[in-house]
């Protein structure tokens, strides 16, 4: 018999504005407890170590790999995902320019590339498109929608400037 | 063109897909579904000899561990299905299954199954071949070898030769969404929710793998996140093992692939080694072209690209012979990826015209506009349409193109050296049966149904616009339901296909939709139109009009058919055609190296495309920016790195095979050629791989230009280009 130390964990995590009080293995990461606890299923799966950036979310506004996170470290913490970027159904900015821009193909890589372009303005490093590039540049898309999600970026930094 | 415009709507699905509430296969919630993780081997070629399950049994929620040992037999021609005999034919095949309640619970079962191998001495390398190459029975769905005039003779006797070896990679296809399938059978009905480049294909083939009749199997897949190839046939051979799992146990299973699992189990670009030979008169005119292709293939299956179709169908020359043949590697079976055999065919083709443009001082446009072909000479038909001329026109003012050097090495920005080069583009128009359904209900909102799928292609808003240009309604009132085998059938999605097949029979279905709509208010007493001609009654905004009297659509329906008004369509394209059909492009790229380092950066991609009719200019322009970004990155990036000592794959993450990031994308300018071509049913031709056709030839003529340096092989990496 093997025996294998599943610890499991209490937590409280703030996901979008609301407290949710859950167990879970101390190993769990917090794109799994996401994705299978919770059922948002926005923060995808596309590599599990780190290296697409499909499963970005904000955690205290800044951007991270939500499958390099072990849920039980974000006690406490602010947690924003694609599922709550939207305010009572009208779609956030950024949303809204990913859809006119067309920056979306099979939409695998879009609630990524749309979060972390929400830390990326935070961060005052949308100002041109070099940087956008630059720092842009840990969300893989395989379709080839860079060139239009980065318009779209741009568009909403532009106006988040004036 | 980034706003949007009548003929551009943005895609209908886009507001899902950006806040997340797009279900992709593995997100659709099963009651009670378990988790299925797989052993795979470790070793290139051999037998397992025994497979010890009892520690994986032991762990916490494991239900069942699955391999060859007590495995249900199953059977497809031509599908090498594993778990079926202990032979171990590549690293990375499946040997055992673990299902358990959780997929930690599983993957710990996994980690603990024991498998002891009798290893074989394996080929894990073209190279390493011992058996002479074999030719296939295709390649593609092309002939293995062809042959026109004599182009020995045509080679004796040419006033310029020359003699190539070019050679590309194996790439691996790597949707950003792992395959999966969650499989739930409910007695000897079931339901498989799987990512599925052709959910009918995928269907028949469960069913007459499991003795099922077709209509007790329904397979969905209503979002895909990318497919390239890799989500069709094969994918079929692990979607198998995910019913069979849920079948033996008696539970639904859900089985995802890792990552790294992508690299092995389902589908690879081949390696080819390409032997090309040009003859041709001094002033440029081609003579002869011999093209051979030696590609890897699996051990258990044979798959060819079609790799020398450039060869024989772009160029106008009157001795041409093409050949295909393949080495079997112990290493994973390959399979079409985004642009088959052209893209790596015209690698060759396009490169060495431009050499053979600088060997005799002719501007390497100048040089295709001397051998444009006027008609088909592999087939003797003439073109249904090319609109390759027009290309080369577009595409090369706008890029600037008159004003590039003849010398090389003349361009230079600081440090670095910038190089120009340009490349032809051609892929066949195919197409297939489809049938769809376009109902109007009695609020005068419309349905289109089609079992085709969208993996980002646009299928769904296309869908939408068709059924909404004919019944003359707005696109907001079109909802769309595909990717579902209880919709009429479809075709599948790969190979540039699909549009162009379900395109005629959507607007079948629509057209018969209006002239039910038109006699049902000619038919009706309460109808303004009552009694007026059927055929004289048009649709539009919203209104039936005829003559000065009009009625709302939506009241018509309401009253006269309150069950709505539906009609199937089905489109088949003319067995035997008697033209040629191409989709044709020119692509012109500029690129910055870094002489000392030997980086390589594309600057500029301008590309002109005549493709038939476009539905949809933005999305249109999407997807021939998805095949360019797949042309760089064949270019200067992709490669599926072997050890050739263990024949694993040593790239198997995102982070160490390296796709092109934001920071690698040039500045795009893309040219949609109008093109109208009256010999098409629906006058589409497909644009999904040609833009992944020439670029790489395109890039690598560019980096000549930088720097004098001809790049034969394929990536182009700084290893290439270091100093000498």
């Amino acid at each position: 018999m093997t025996e294998y130390p599943d610890q499991q964990i209490a937590v409280a995590l703030s996901i979008n504005g609301r407290e949710h009080r859950l167990t879970f293995p101390a190993c769990a990461t917090l794109l799994d407890v996401l994705r299978d606890a919770l059922a948002l299923t926005g923060a995808k799966k596309g590599c599990d170590m780190g290296a697409c950036g499909a499963c970005t979310v904000l955690v205290d506004g800044r951007r991270i790999n939500a499958c390099l996170a072990l849920a039980a470290m974000q006690d406490g913490k602010e947690i924003l995902t694609i599922e709550g970027l939207a305010r009572d159904g009208v779609l956030h900015p950024l949303q809204r320019a990913f859809v006119v821009h067309d920056a979306l193909q099979c939409g695998y890589c879009t609630p990524g590339q749309i979060m972390s372009a929400a830390g990326l303005i935070a961060e005052g490093r949308a100002s041109d498109e070099a940087s956008i590039k630059e720092f842009m540049s840990g969300n893989l898309c395989r379709c080839g929608a860079y060139p239009n999600i980065v318009a779209a970026i741009a568009a909403i930094a532009d106006a988040a400037e004036r | 063109m980034t706003a949007s415009d009548e003929r551009s709507p943005p895609r209908i699905e886009a507001a899902l897909k950006v806040t997340g509430a797009a279900r992709y296969a593995t997100e659709t919630p099963v009651e009670g579904v378990l988790h299925a993780a797989l052993v795979v081997a470790p070793i290139a070629s051999g037998r397992v000899r025994e497979i010890d399950d009892r520690q994986a049994r032991a762990v916490a929620g494991v239900v069942a561990v699955l391999s060859h040992e007590n495995a249900p037999r199953i059977a497809r021609e031509g599908v090498f299905i594993a778990l079926q005999t202990p032979v171990v034919h590549f690293a990375g095949q499946v040997v055992a299954i673990v299902v358990a309640e959780t997929l930690m619970q599983a993957r710990r079962g996994a980690a603990v199954v024991k498998v002891s191998y009798e290893e074989l001495p394996a080929v894990t390398a073209i190279g390493q071949a011992v058996d002479p190459p074999f030719a296939p029975r295709t390649a593609g769905r092309t002939a293995t070898d062809s042959r026109r005039g004599d182009p020995e003779s045509a080679l004796r006797d040419a006033e310029v030769t020359l003699e190539r070896r070019y050679t590309t990679s194996t790439n691996n296809h790597l949707p950003l969404e792992p395959h999966a399938v969650i499989a739930a059978w409910q007695g000897d009905e079931l339901i498989v929710h799987t990512t599925s480049q052709a959910v009918f294909a995928h269907r028949l083939a469960i069913a007459e793998c499991f003795g099922l009749a077709v209509d007790r199997v329904r397979v969905v897949s209503k979002y895909l996140g990318g497919g390239f190839g890799t989500k069709g046939g094969a994918w079929l051979p692990v979607l198998l093992l995910g019913v069979m799992t849920a079948r033996q146990i008696g539970r639904p299973v859900k089985l995802e692939l890792t990552r790294a699992q992508m690299f092995t189990l389902v589908g690879r670009r081949q390696e080819t080694i390409q032997q090309l030979t040009l003859g041709a008169t001094r002033d440029g005119r081609l003579t002869a072209i011999v093209h051979d292709t030696l590609a890897q293939t699996s051990t258990y299956g044979d798959y060819a690209d079609p790799v020398g179709t450039p060869a024989r169908v772009l160029y106008a020359c009157a001795n041409v012979a093409t050949s295909h043949r393949l080495v079997r590697v112990n290493a994973p079976q390959p399979n079409p990826m985004r642009a088959p055999g052209e893209g790596p065919g015209s690698f060759a083709l396009e490169s060495a015209l431009d050499e053979l443009a600088h060997a005799l001082g002719i501007d390497p446009l100048e040089l295709r506009l001397r051998n444009f072909a006027d008609h088909d000479q592999h087939t003797g038909l003439p073109w249904s349409s090319n609109g390759l001329l027009e290309c080369y026109r577009v595409a090369a003012r706008s890029f600037g193109w008159e004003k590039r050097p003849r010398e090389i090495a003349a361009l230079r920005d600081g440090r670095h050296r910038l190089g120009w080069g340009m490349a032809s583009a051609c892929y066949p128009v195919y197409r297939m049966a489809s049938e769809a359904a376009v109902r109007v209900a009695p609020d005068g909102s419309v349905k289109v149904r089609c079992g085709t799928q969208d993996m980002g292609t646009g299928t769904y808003t296309v869908l939408a616009q068709l059924a909404a240009s004919i019944l003359g309604i707005p696109l907001a009132r079109v909802a769309v339901e595909l990717g579902d085998t209880t919709l009429p059938e479809g075709p599948y999605s790969g190979g540039s296909i699909a549009t162009a097949s379900f395109t005629p029979a959507v607007e079948e279905a629509a057209r018969q939709v209006c002239r039910r709509l038109a006699e049902l208010a000619a038919d009706d007493p309460d109808s303004p139109l009552h009694g007026l001609a059927a055929d004289r009654i048009t649709i539009a905004d919203g209104y039936l009009r005829s003559e000065n009297q009009s009625e709302i659509l939506a009241d018509l329906v309401a009253r006269a058919a309150p069950e709505g008004v539906e009609a199937v369509a089905r489109a088949a394209p003319e067995e035997k055609s008697r033209h040629s059909s191409y989709g044709y492009g020119a692509v012109f790229a500029e690129v910055r190296v870094d002489p000392e380092l030997g980086e390589v950066r594309v600057t500029r991609l301008t590309a002109a495309y005549a493709t038939g009719r476009i539905l949809n200019p933005l999305l249109a322009r999407s997807q021939f920016i998805g095949g360019l970004v797949g042309g760089i990155c064949m270019a200067l990036h992709e490669d599926t790195v072997m050890d050739e000592r263990l024949g694993r794959v040593v790239s198997d993450n995102l982070a160490d095979y390296l796709i092109p990031v934001h920071a690698d994308m040039p500045r795009f300018d893309i040219h949609l050629v109008d093109e109208d071509d009256p010999h098409l049913g629906g006058g589409i031709k497909g644009i999904g791989m040609l833009g992944t056709v020439g670029t790489a030839a395109a890039i690598a003529n560019a980096v000549f230009h930088a720097t004098g340096r001809r790049i034969r092989d394929l990536p182009i990496r700084l290893e290439r280009l270091l100093p000498d």
